[in-house]
């Protein structure tokens, strides 16, 4: 437990010259595999150009103008999330189920609505589209900035199409939002449904699995008993709402246990699943890592299964309740992983006394 | 311009909208069973009289109201808000079931809490207390008074229908009510004290006395003040049932600490008896109770075991309907926020001749200390 938690900003800003941030908790380990260029990542340099070809000069000015104002946590207006999401369909419906990535590259977990501890992420793992970014899913609901966060996320996507990848998680569904919250934000903020119809219908868009260099898996939840190897991944369609069983939800919704084998999961949706089938999917498909999101852990990263699966949560003090620190997870060229962790951001301009405190049992 | 004694029992008074909107919130979804019909009308009396409080004005009264209720809640505060609440309900029914009606229920800080209807209706021969401060207990007794329904379960015979306009009427107004099987008491708990009278408290009857998120306010002398007070009132078996939340010392206890500063709440006991064998000590050393148990909110809702999916405390069939109200996607999160809320039983004697209540027993407890 590091107690010594809250680092002021200027110090932040202070270390971005150095890139070594805050608290590092180093889980360093020797790269097993040399790199090999494949005929997949061939494929996705040519579809990511054939994407970014796409963007004229007026896209880039009106993208770069739309990411400043959503760094200031402002959001879109109407007809410009129409804009936005009818691009960010042209870049991601030429994406794969298995969307490949390269490295080096920083794998995110959820975020949850929480804008001003993404934009900390981004100083703590540099500024995209210097660093390379991976997310997991969970962009939207329990926060008070789903609108921005999405936003904000999406436009980096259309933006520079290669340098970061945008997973879907179980929020990023129609159903989840109304729920848990981006729904009535999205109401609150527009006086309508229609930008929740916007992000919703973009999310069946969402690929829903990255693999890294051919040998980390990520996806937002875990595997799936219907799912033995990637390549049955590749087969799913995928743009569709997030359905209530079956492969697509399993991978959005499974969860590691100690137990082995599949087990119920106590969520009600997706499944358990032990370390044997852990290490049996990662034999089959020749794979070093699972990398997914999807569980609150409180130190930010967790590994399980003898590390071969690990859990990263990037959305510090979750819901502004749990106090849990968040995690990125760096891997560089030779596969050498490092995990950054970092705590809520202070809030200028967002004195606290203005939020809602979250609920409580009083 | 409030006082700071003002300004922070208002902040306390208002903990009193939390849980009512949490109620009302589990009600609307259909956790409870039979519905509760009688929080609308305390919603009701609340809209109406809020405003005379200390510290409200017409605008800010309705504002406040407006805020608390408008939203939803998420379904893991449903779920806990449900657990709570049938946890406590199903000791209050079990307590009077062993001594068949022929006992005494104090509610300390019931505020808006509508049990006492519930359990006057289902059984009309226990004898009913609630205290709370002079305020929430005439925002209850207008709700009652306002309403047959309500007089009736308290077999309140009087014809009167008071008309309360202004903050004068409403300070004018006497907050106690008393009828033969309920009474409502207006007293600050901080105040009560070896020559404090509770009216029609009935010293020979075995008494439950419910503190659910209440005493945690107080200061730990006080909180020790209010405990041996009841002891020394009562000749016959004395028991006490305790629903608050505690710090585990840890991060989210942390943050919880921070986020109820910042609404001016401070808990007195959350950090200094952290956990549930802290309590336990406290309870028997500093409280003089016996035959204590002592459960975290997550063990009664089967959370401690991911594996196991059921619990002592309710029955498979009733777990799946819940289960089947709403997805509760956060199973860590839930796990989380339960684990930091206890429920404490514990009793006081003070003839050696009286006997336990053991009504509680077959409940999966975390803690029992019978000494």
């Amino acid at each position: 437990m590091d107690l010594d938690n809250d680092v002021p900003m200027e110090d932040v800003e202070e270390q971005e010259t150095h890139t070594s941030p805050t608290s590092i908790s180093s889980s360093i380990k020797p790269s097993n595999s040399s790199k090999t260029i494949t005929s997949q990542q061939q494929d996705s340099a040519t579809t990511s150009a054939k994407s970014s070809s796409q963007l004229d000069s007026s896209s880039i000015g009106l993208l770069d103008s739309w990411i400043e104002k959503l760094s200031k946590c402002e959001p879109l207006n109407e007809s410009d999330v129409k804009k936005l999401c009818d691009m960010a369909i042209e870049v991601l419906q030429f994406e794969e189920n298995v969307q490949p990535v390269q490295v080096p590259v920083t794998i995110c977990g959820d975020v949850h609505g929480q804008f001003h501890d993404l934009m900390e992420l981004f100083k703590i793992g540099g500024p995209c589209p210097d660093t390379n970014y991976l997310f997991m899913g969970d962009y939207v609901d329990r926060g008070y900035y789903s609108v921005e966060t999405v936003s904000y996320l999406v436009c980096m996507k259309v933006r520079f199409p290669n340098r970061i990848t945008i997973l879907r998680g179980n929020h990023e569904s129609r159903q989840i939002t109304q729920v848990y919250g981006f729904y009535d934000e999205c109401l609150r903020k527009y006086g309508s449904a229609t930008v929740w119809k916007l992000f919703t219908d973009l999310f069946d868009y969402f690929p829903i699995t990255a693999l890294v260099d051919n040998k980390i898996f990520c996806l937002h939840g875990g595997l799936s008993p219907m799912i033995e190897t990637i390549d049955q991944v590749r087969e799913l369609n995928r743009i569709q709402e997030v359905p209530h069983e079956g492969p697509m939800c399993d991978l959005l919704w499974s969860d590691p246990d100690d137990r082995g084998g599949w087990g119920i999961s106590p969520r009600g949706a997706g499944f358990t699943f032990g370390q044997d089938i852990s290490e049996q999917f990662n034999h089959t498909n020749d794979l070093s890592l699972i990398a997914r999101a999807h569980q609150l852990v409180m130190e930010g990263f967790s590994w399980s299964h003898q590390e071969s699966v690990v859990t990263i949560f990037s959305a510090p003090n979750y819901c502004y309740r749990c106090g849990n620190q968040a995690a990125i997870m760096e891997v560089d060229e030779q596969h050498n992983r490092q995990f950054l962790q970092y705590d809520p951001s202070v809030r200028p301009g967002e004195p606290t006394v203005t939020r809602k405190t979250p609920d409580y049992f009083l | 311009m409030l006082s700071l004694k003002e300004r922070s029992d208002k902040l306390i008074q208002a903990t009193d909208l939390d849980a009512l909107s949490c109620r009302n919130s589990i009600n609307l979804k259909s956790y409870l069973i039979p519905n509760d019909d009688y929080i609308i009308d305390l919603i009701n009396s609340y809209h109406l009289y809020l405003q005379f409080c200390t510290g409200y004005s017409s605008i800010s009264s309705s504002r406040t109201l407006k805020s608390i209720f408008k939203s939803n809640k998420l379904p893991i505060i449903n779920r806990g808000s449900y657990l709570r609440t049938r946890a406590i309900d199903q000791v209050i029914e079990k307590f009077i079931n062993v001594y068949n009606q022929n006992c005494q229920i104090i509610s300390l800080g019931s505020g808006s809490d509508t049990r006492a209807f519930k359990f006057l209706t289902k059984y009309p021969n226990i004898l009913y207390h609630e205290i709370d401060f002079p305020e929430s207990v005439k925002i209850k007794k207008l709700a009652i008074l306002k309403n047959v329904k309500l007089r009736n379960i308290i077999d309140y015979q009087q014809e009167e229908s008071p008309n309360i306009s202004s903050k004068e009427d409403f300070q004018n107004f006497p907050s106690n009510l008393a009828t033969n099987n309920y009474n409502l008491h207006g007293i600050d708990l901080r105040t009560l004290n070896s020559s404090s009278k509770i009216s029609n408290f009935n010293s020979n009857l075995p008494t439950l006395i419910i503190s659910e998120c209440v005493l945690c306010y107080l200061s730990p002398e006080d909180y020790v003040k209010n405990i041996t007070f009841w002891e020394h009132l009562n000749n016959e078996l004395t028991c006490f049932l305790i629903y608050e939340p505690m710090s585990l010392n840890d991060r989210f206890g942390e943050t919880m600490t921070r986020n109820l500063l910042d609404r001016g709440l401070n808990l007195k006991l959350f950090n200094k008896y952290p956990n549930l064998e802290t309590r336990k000590d406290f309870l028997r050393n500093n409280c003089q109770l016996t035959n204590l148990k002592l459960t975290s909110l997550s063990n009664i809702g089967g959370y401690d075991d991911v594996h196991k999916q059921e619990t002592s405390w309710i029955d498979i069939k009733e777990m799946k309907r819940v289960n089947s109200l709403e997805f509760i996607d956060e199973i860590e999160e839930i796990r989380l926020l339960l684990k930091h809320y206890c429920i404490c039983y514990g009793e006081f004697k003070k003839f050696s001749e009286i006997k336990s209540f053991h009504g509680i027993n077959d409940w999966d407890w975390d803690i029992i200390d019978d000494n």
